[in-house]
């Protein structure tokens, strides 16, 4: 059991001009906490996630394991167990022998090898495997044998990079709660990569959300979703994702199309452009009747999901066609081509982000959490 | 007219044996439907029954004879041919190990010496240079064009510059080995010395071909696999041994059969930097021997040694294959 940090850790790779994959990064992972690391692909979670690993050098900055600099100790030496997204299971030993293959390299006893993989196999339902190959099993089944590999060992840290992307959807969200139960359970630090959101914002305790190997924010995904520290995490967490928009700003408020949203006197004195990001999540609008005062949105799409619908389309801002989605209730979805009236459900479910930088302008929403 | 024609043939068709009809009307189905496949198939069939199939038929007819020079037919002369079937005389005289048959069980001995050794140093080496190649490196290209080079001269260009290379007395590896110091022996003479150099020019032209295979199986190692056993706690020796070994077993276990064929029945190096050697005489080129040279040609002998390397060569695959097939089956 150990906490892990990152204290300005930077990955370098030369070239020219040189490509900072991960930059600068500072993050404090707490001892027995799941903590996700997300972002789009080239955003440099799974290189951070190797330089913990050992696998990747750190080149600038140091990183620590149970308070120890572990910046330039081989991977064996960190007392770490990983689980890789083509799970790297050996392919000429059996599903036990995989499981045991650490404790057999470190010369432990074969009964406590057998006792502790059995234990590990039973956790996870692959006892009657123990004799097969990995090639004998099912993607689920291998995935479970490369966590169990990482169980046997009983790490100090866990670390996975996106180890369900192999798995079809459904399995994928079973496996999904089985993960988060079993390291609620074994209480060991786990740090999980993942490029989905949806598996970040279930799986975390927190969520640290990197791109272009910078860390963007790093919080509850409670305060992620309702406080996002930027435009980009703004836009990145949720789904669908929230409608952001780049609209005028007057001195009533925000202009969208024949709508005008009120900013808070604190916003908009301390902020000198002309423009503003303006950002709310689908739920956040609704579908009005005609006499409201509203944007006028064509239909684009519809898409059905029971009980709630997606209404896809466009609305025309300062001549542009700018695309909204908005959440309405599933039994009465408008039909496709026609134009609805939408507004806001309430004024102070917005995000307002600065044009130019993407910071988030504190509104005087107080923050839940 | 049209119309009488096709109730002619209507009728002609039916009142004929209801299983022939549908006998034929299944073989007309399968040649409209494959008969392009056995066209471009029939080339090849007709060379190889013509140029393996039918030799081979006959070698091992001769082997039941007692033809030689002096009794097969020749146009040249005006003669019929006259040899006899002799039954297994043959392969009882070769078998016996009788000297005037080629002592048959030394030299089956120093084959399989000869191809052990070989493929020993052919994989050793082939693997050793593969893992070198194999890591990120400067001219990495470069090294593996020229490490192949070997492999793309023709054998008999190779055997040829080794003769000189291994010349007694004016030879580079003697002028090399005088000049500091150690003995300069006399490579190619009549003595177990010529075996030591026709092995090193064999183990130099197998190489590349091994280490070509055995880098093709390197690369299809998953990398993560390394790094899986590295965050294991594996040393590097360990990751070699529990990884790329048993990655490699595919390859290894192709090429290794492949070797063995191949170097039991190497005839150019050993015939021409050796030429007709006691000392490194094997079963294919004394084969050679008998069939080529001596006062009467004897062909008989020299296609019961034909069939004997064939049936050793045989019996060896079988027995290998078995072998992996029980392992992999583990």
């Amino acid at each position: 059991m150990a906490g892990v940090s990152y204290v300005k850790a930077s990955r370098v790779y030369p070239g020219n001009p040189p490509v900072r994959a991960v930059d600068q990064l500072d993050l404090e992972v707490n001892d027995g906490e799941f903590l996700v690391l997300v972002g789009p692909s080239g955003s440099g979670k799974s290189t951070a996630l190797r330089m913990l690993a050992g696998l990747e050098d750190v080149d600038e900055g140091a990183i620590h394991i149970g308070g120890n600099d572990v910046t330039h100790t081989p991977p064996k030496g960190r007392d770490i167990a990983m689980v890789f997204q083509s799970y790297a299971l050996y392919p000429h030993m059996t599903v036990g022998e995989n499981m045991g293959f650490a404790l057999k390299l470190r010369r432990v006893p074969k009964e406590t090898i057998k006792a502790k993989v059995a234990e590990a196999a039973k956790m996870l339902d692959l006892t009657p495997y123990l004799d097969r190959k990995p090639k004998a099993l099912s993607g689920g089944q291998r995935q479970r044998v490369a966590m169990g590999r990482a169980i046997v060992r009983e790490p100090a840290v866990f670390l996975m990079d996106e180890p369900l992307s192999n798995l079809d959807a459904k399995l994928r969200v079973e496996t999904r709660a089985n993960i988060a139960a079993l390291q609620a359970r074994l209480g060991t630090t786990t740090i999980y990569v993942t490029h989905d959101q949806v598996e970040a914002q279930t799986m975390g305790h927190r969520v640290a959300v990197l791109k272009d190997g910078l860390l963007q924010q790093c919080d509850t995904p409670r305060n992620l979703y309702e406080r996002p520290a930027n435009s980009f995490v703004a836009g990145f967490i949720g789904s669908p994702a929230m409608n952001l928009k780049t609209v005028a700003l007057t001195s009533e408020g925000a202009v969208l199309d024949g709508l005008t949203v009120p900013l808070p006197r604190s916003v908009v004195a301390g902020h000198d452009a002309k423009t503003i990001t303006f950002g709310v999540r689908p739920e956040s609008l609704r579908l009005t009747g005609g006499d409201e005062v509203g944007m006028k949105l064509t239909v684009d799409l519809v898409e059905e999901l029971g009980a709630d619908a997606y209404v896809y389309g466009s609305v025309d801002i300062g001549g542009t066609a700018e695309r909204f989605i908005v959440r309405t209730d599933g039994r009465t979805p408008p039909s496709i081509g026609s134009t609805v009236n939408v507004t806001l459900r309430d004024d102070n479910e917005v995000h307002l982000f600065h044009p130019e930088s993407g910071a988030r302008l504190e509104t005087t929403k107080a923050p839940t959490a | 007219m049209v119309a009488t024609t096709t109730g002619a043939a209507a009728e002609h068709r039916r009142p004929g044996p209801r299983g022939g009809t549908e006998r034929r009307g299944r073989v007309r189905r399968f040649l409209d439907r494959y008969w392009y496949a056995y066209a471009l198939v029939l080339p090849v069939v007709v060379v190889v029954g013509g140029l393996v199939i039918l030799p081979l038929a006959q070698g091992v007819f001769f082997t039941f004879t007692n033809i030689n020079e002096g009794n097969i037919a020749n146009p040249v002369l005006g003669r019929e041919a006259d040899y006899d079937v002799v039954g297994l005389a043959n392969y009882l005289n070769v078998l016996s190990g009788d000297p005037a048959y080629g002592s048959f069980w030394g030299v089956l001995l120093r084959t399989l010496v000869w191809s052990g050794i070989c493929v020993a140093f052919h994989y050793g080496i082939g693997l050793g240079l593969a893992l070198l190649l194999n890591r990120p490196m400067r001219f990495r290209t470069l090294y593996r064009i020229l490490l192949i080079l070997p492999w793309a001269v023709p054998a008999f260009v190779s055997a040829f510059a080794w003769r000189y290379l291994f010349n007694a007395d004016y030879g580079l590896i003697n002028w090399l080995l005088g000049s500091v110091g150690l003995p300069t022996p006399v490579w190619l003479g009549q003595s177990p010395v010529a075996m030591v150099a026709v092995i090193i020019v064999n183990v130099w032209l197998g190489v590349p071909f091994m280490m070509v295979a055995l880098l093709g199986g390197l690369q299809s190692i998953p990398g993560d696999l390394y790094e899986a056993a590295e965050i294991d706690g594996a040393t590097p020796w360990q990751r070699f041994t529990q990884i790329t070994l048993p990655g490699l077993r595919p390859v290894s276990s192709t090429v290794i059969l492949l070797g063995v064929i191949w170097t039991f029945n190497m005839f150019p190096v050993i015939y021409l930097i050796t030429g007709q050697n006691p000392h490194t005489r094997i079963l294919i080129t004394y084969a050679f021997e008998r069939f080529f040279s001596g006062a009467t040609r004897d062909y008989a002998i020299a296609s019961t040694y034909g069939v004997l390397i064939l049936s050793v060569l045989l019996v060896f695959a079988g027995v290998y294959l078995r072998a992996l097939r029980s392992q992999e089956a583990d």
